[in-house]
Order: structure tokens, then C-alpha cells, then sequence
């Protein structure tokens, strides 16, 4: 039997004000090393409940995603408690945020990076890394993120 | 429902000591290689388990059959209805 959310929900998808689409994108635009922990997170738990992962990746956060691999610095307000955080994260076997990332491109999770920003910092698609699929425009991100859930982070 | 048996396909997940979201990505994982009838059980000691299992089984429709404390980990058991 329906409860009472599940009838408010259907009523509001019936009535159109809930999204069809079962979509999320992210827009990745921070570059420090914080940040990126939400990232692979939520991206990978959302492609396991089989929900469309599309990752825009722009600003400072291109610097995850080069083959040159570069240090992720730590916001300096919290710089101080990063090494209680690293190893709190051990203890507890959080993966590392691109190891699940992996995870969520291994189950469908595509990752797209800002062409305008990369040129702006003078890369191309070579110098990304495989975690990225491709190299797009703010257009063809904002439709493919059409009707769906995004998040800024 | 039908009764669960012996002859139940059952597929034990292993899932203790991974973090959020390990666990529910596990029972991903074994929902991709399972057919509608199935059994998966899940064991995890990651405490989100518990309330995340719901929501992917809301989320892909199948089936809770139950979540439970058992000898120090948390058993999922899930009933794969959706394919």
C-alpha cells in the first residue's frame, strides 16, 4: 500500500513538477583536495543506484584530471586538520576520490571536461587523463544535464 | 511473496570494512550479474548501510527482505524483482 509520500510523489510526477529524467550532474569546478572527497562519493553511489552520472569538470578542478599528475592543495582554513582527516579516512577505508570515480565511470559515469578552460590553461585532450571521456562546451554540458539533478561543487 | 527455500539462488555479499558508498556499490555490482528471483544478502559494518539499502532498492525497485544486527555486521537481504 501506498504511504502518504509515495501518493504526494506520485501526484507531483503525474502533475509534471518532478523530473523524468533519472539524471545527475555534477559541475566540478574546485581544485583542493577536500572537495574532490564529495565528488567521488556521491558519484559513485549515484551511478549504483543506477542514476545517469554526467561530471562537468572546469576551474581549478582541471588539475585532478591532467596525466601530469598535480598535488590537490588543502583550503588553508582547514589545512591544519587535514592530516586528522587523511587518517580518519584510513582507518575507515574510504577509497580515494578518483579510485571511485573509477568506480562510477566502470558503471556508467561519463566525465566531460570545460573547453573554454582548458584552453585557458593550455590544455588539450591529451594531456587529460582516461578518467575523462571528452572535451565539450558549456552548451552541450547544460543539455546534456537537460532535466536533470545538478550539483555545483 | 514466495517463501524463501533452499533452492533460492542466494548470493552472499562481503562487504565489511568498506566505507560509504562501498557497500551499496557491491550489491550494484552483484545486481548486474543477477536475474529477477534472486537473493542477494549483503554484510557490511559501514553504519549508512542500513538506510542506504532502502534507498537502492527504492531506487531500482526490488525488494527489501530484510535488515538486520547480526554477530557485529549489518545483514541486508534483498530480493532482486527488477530487471
Amino acid at each position: 500500500m501506498a504511504t502518504a509520500i509515495e501518493k504526494v510523489q506520485a501526484a507531483a510526477t503525474a502533475a509534471g513538477l518532478v523530473p523524468q529524467s533519472d539524471k545527475l550532474s555534477i559541475i566540478m569546478f574546485s581544485g583542493t583536495a577536500d572537495k574532490f572527497i564529495p565528488l567521488g562519493v556521491l558519484a559513485q553511489a549515484a551511478a549504483a543506484m543506477g542514476v545517469e552520472v554526467n561530471i562537468f569538470v572546469t576551474g581549478f578542478a582541471l588539475r585532478g584530471f591532467t596525466k601530469q599528475k598535480q598535488e590537490l592543495p588543502f583550503p588553508a582554513e582547514f589545512a591544519a586538520m587535514a592530516p586528522a582527516l587523511a587518517k580518519g579516512m584510513q582507518q575507515v577505508h574510504v577509497a580515494s576520490w578518483d579510485a571511485m570515480l573509477r568506480q562510477a565511470k566502470d558503471l556508467g559515469a561519463k566525465v566531460y571536461t570545460c573547453s573554454m578552460m582548458s584552453s585557458v590553461m593550455g590544455l588539450k585532450k591529451e594531456d587529460f587523463n582516461d578518467l575523462v571521456d571528452d572535451v565539450v562546451g558549456a552548451a552541450a554540458f547544460l543539455q546534456i544535464a537537460e532535466h536533470g539533478q545538478s550539483l555545483f561543487i | 511473496m514466495p517463501a524463501m527455500s533452499a533452492t533460492t539462488p542466494h548470493t552472499i555479499v562481503d562487504s565489511r570494512g568498506s566505507a560509504c558508498p562501498g557497500p551499496i556499490t557491491d550489491l550494484a555490482l552483484a545486481y548486474r550479474r543477477a536475474k529477477a528471483g534472486d537473493v542477494i544478502e549483503l554484510w557490511a559494518t559501514d553504519p549508512g548501510v542500513k538506510a542506504d539499502v532502502r534507498a537502492w532498492a527504492a531506487k531500482t525497485r526490488n525488494e527489501v527482505v530484510s535488515v538486520q544486527d547480526q554477530d557485529g555486521k549489518i545483514v541486508s537481504v534483498l530480493r532482486i524483482v527488477h530487471r
